[in-house]
């Protein structure tokens, strides 16, 4: 997943979609291989049982002995999520920023994750809760030694619910095309991408779910790696910061937004060109 | 109170000149302008190069007159009637009964843009009319085309003479009529030859993609990300408004890329779509209202097999 659908600046939060298990398999093996090398702890989450998991493992070196040792855990998806009906984003997120601190206690140089997550997903108010709480884990991961794989099943799921939760990671196999993620700085959130009429639904419910925060009376989103703009989705982030009491700044690359904010006369929305 | 021919007329009062000397635009213009003066209305001139010094040199010393550079303010239509618009709403803001502008059209647009400009000089009869506004779009008859001239009679409502009258052209078709009309646009030359792109029922992301490849560089930075954005919005419209499918087809040569966009539907209703803002933004009328912001030629074409609309960027005075 270094492919186009990557930010350039992609921290290690990313969204795998699978039509065959084979591929979450070897992105399972993938993962085991870079946190053993890496001295982290590597977490495997998923629907099936633990001891299943590790006898399809068991050929990958050093997995048996990661396992003894605590390098690798594996964990049922009940056992690492709070599940009841809908999960929890504060307390789900919590639950990583101490596992990660655990890891670092007990000698890791952190925590890697991969989390097959489709049966937290199934649901419009379990996906609308946990699309919450992958952008507020999207922030933990951006700043501290944690990465993490979220896998879903593709054929339980489908394109337009795995859309919902994959434009929120800034890497992805999906087919989506923008992404919504934590930024850095002073930058409430990054947007990568595009973002057109076609992806207007999508984008408005990604940000009502990511609640970006204004800061000091501005709303600064990272827009960067936002390839293109149209009108519509000024007026929503304009919108947005205005229902926050916020004015948008949109920091970018590219004048064309700037050019478009002028035409359309939009005062309380700011384009920062930078280089 | 306005003054002058325009005293009692509500809103727009649109004049052409169709001059064949100096003294001919002069004999026009200059009472136009110093009346304006006297009676402490904003008074403009926007005339290209030649015609604006010709004027110049014949006001006395110190009158009150704003010159316009009539390249800037002639480039595009709708950002014409933007500038123009923000301009009198000012005046009005700051009190002023009636404002008088003398226009000119550069000579370049009566070639392969004409049709856009023809639209334009319709289109503000309508754009306008909520401002005292008394103008006169002046026309030289030695280089105006004759079908040029056709247009101009029928989009203003009077001409004004030396002889200091100001008579109904007598064929003024009102802008709703004629923008509704079928006015074919000739085709540029790179039409006749086959597209480097064609698609069918493209996804507007698909569609910019084309666009970013096909230009390879060959136009300013600035210049690609306009004529994307215009591609966007004109493929969203067809596939939103339009009856499928929807074919997009791109030429590029030296100096311009060429996108055309069609559709079997009927094209937009609204007579002024791409001129003016559409007011709530449905059928897409702002996004078609920006294409024409972004590019430096678009035309509709509507006939019996739809309607195409088709967007330049770069040099867009084609011989055709």
């Amino acid at each position: 997943m270094t492919g186009g659908n990557a930010t350039g600046r992609a921290h290690g939060h990313a969204c795998l979609v699978y039509d065959d298990p084979a591929a979450l398999h070897a992105r399972t093996v993938e993962q085991v291989g870079l946190g053993l090398a890496a001295g982290e702890q590597v977490w495997l989450v998923g629907p099936e049982d633990p001891d299943a998991v590790a006898r399809r493992l068991a050929a990958v070196p050093g997995f048996a002995d990661a396992r003894r040792h605590g390098a690798v855990r594996l964990f049922r998806v009940d056992e690492a999520y709070r599940r009841d009906e809908v999960v929890d984003p504060g307390s789900q997120v919590r639950a990583y920023v101490r596992a990660t601190t655990e890891a670092l206690a007990a000698g890791h140089t952190g925590l890697r994750v991969l989390a097959e997550a489709t049966d937290l997903v199934r649901t419009p108010a379990q996906r609308d809760a946990f699309a919450r709480y992958e952008h507020r884990v999207d922030h933990w991961i951006r700043h501290h030694p944690m990465t993490a794989v979220c896998a879903y099943d593709r054929r339980v799921l489908g394109d337009a619910a795995i859309a919902e939760l994959a434009c929120l990671h800034p890497e992805t196999n999906a087919d989506v095309l923008f992404r919504l993620h934590a930024g850095d700085d002073d930058a409430a959130v990054a947007l990568a991408g595009e973002l057109d009429p076609t992806d207007e639904c999508l984008f408005a419910a990604a940000l009502e779910r990511a609640e970006p925060s204004p800061v000091a009376g501005r709303l600064v989103f990272d827009a960067t790696d936002l390839r293109f703009v149209d009108h519509r989705a000024l007026l929503l982030l304009r919108e947005y910061a205005h229902r926050h009491g916020a004015v948008a700044v949109l920091r970018t690359h590219r004048p064309a937004p700037a050019r478009l904010v002028e035409l359309l006369g939009l005062t309380d929305l700011r384009v920062e060109v930078v280089r | 109170m306005r003054t002058g021919a325009a005293a009692g007329h509500v809103g727009y009062f649109h004049e052409a000149i169709l001059y064949d000397s100096d003294d001919h635009l002069l004999a026009v213009v200059l009472p136009f302008l110093l009346g304006g003066v006297e009676a402490g209305e904003p008074t403009v001139v926007g005339l290209g190069g030649r015609g604006a010094e010709v004027v110049r040199r014949a006001l006395p010393t110190g009158a009150e007159v704003t010159f316009l550079s009539g390249a800037d303010v002639y480039s595009r239509p709708t950002a014409a009637i933007r500038a123009y618009r923000e301009m009198l709403t000012g005046h009005v803001a700051a009190g002023a009964t009636q404002i008088r502008i003398v226009g000119e059209l550069p000579p370049v647009v009566f070639g392969a843009t004409w049709d856009w400009w023809a639209r334009y000089e319709s289109a503000i009869n309508h754009a306008y009319d909520d401002f005292p506004l008394w103008s006169m779009c002046a026309y030289d008859r030695r280089v105006t085309p004759p079908h040029v001239l056709t247009d101009v009679t029928r989009t203003h409502p009077r001409i004004a003479r030396p002889d200091g009258s100001h008579e109904p052209t007598g064929v003024y078709t009102d802008p709703a009529s004629y923008l509704a009309e079928c006015r074919p646009a000739p085709l540029d030359p790179l039409q006749h030859t086959a597209p480097v792109v064609e698609l069918v029922d493209p996804t507007p992301a698909r569609a910019r993609e084309a666009v970013r490849a096909a230009d390879a560089g060959l136009l300013p930075p600035d210049g690609v990300d306009d004529l994307v954005m215009a591609v966007s919005e004109v493929v969203c419209n067809a596939l939103r408004h339009g009856t499928p499918p929807v074919r997009m087809r791109l030429w590029c040569a030296s100096d311009r890329i060429v996108v055309a966009v069609h559709d079997r539907g009927p094209g937009p209703k609204d007579p002024y779509a791409g001129l003016l803002p559409a007011g709530d933004g449905t059928e897409g009328g702002l996004g078609l209202w920006i294409s024409h912001q972004s590019c430096d030629h678009v035309t509709h074409h509507r006939d019996a097999d739809g309607f195409t609309i088709r967007l330049t960027a770069g040099n867009a005075h084609v011989p055709v």
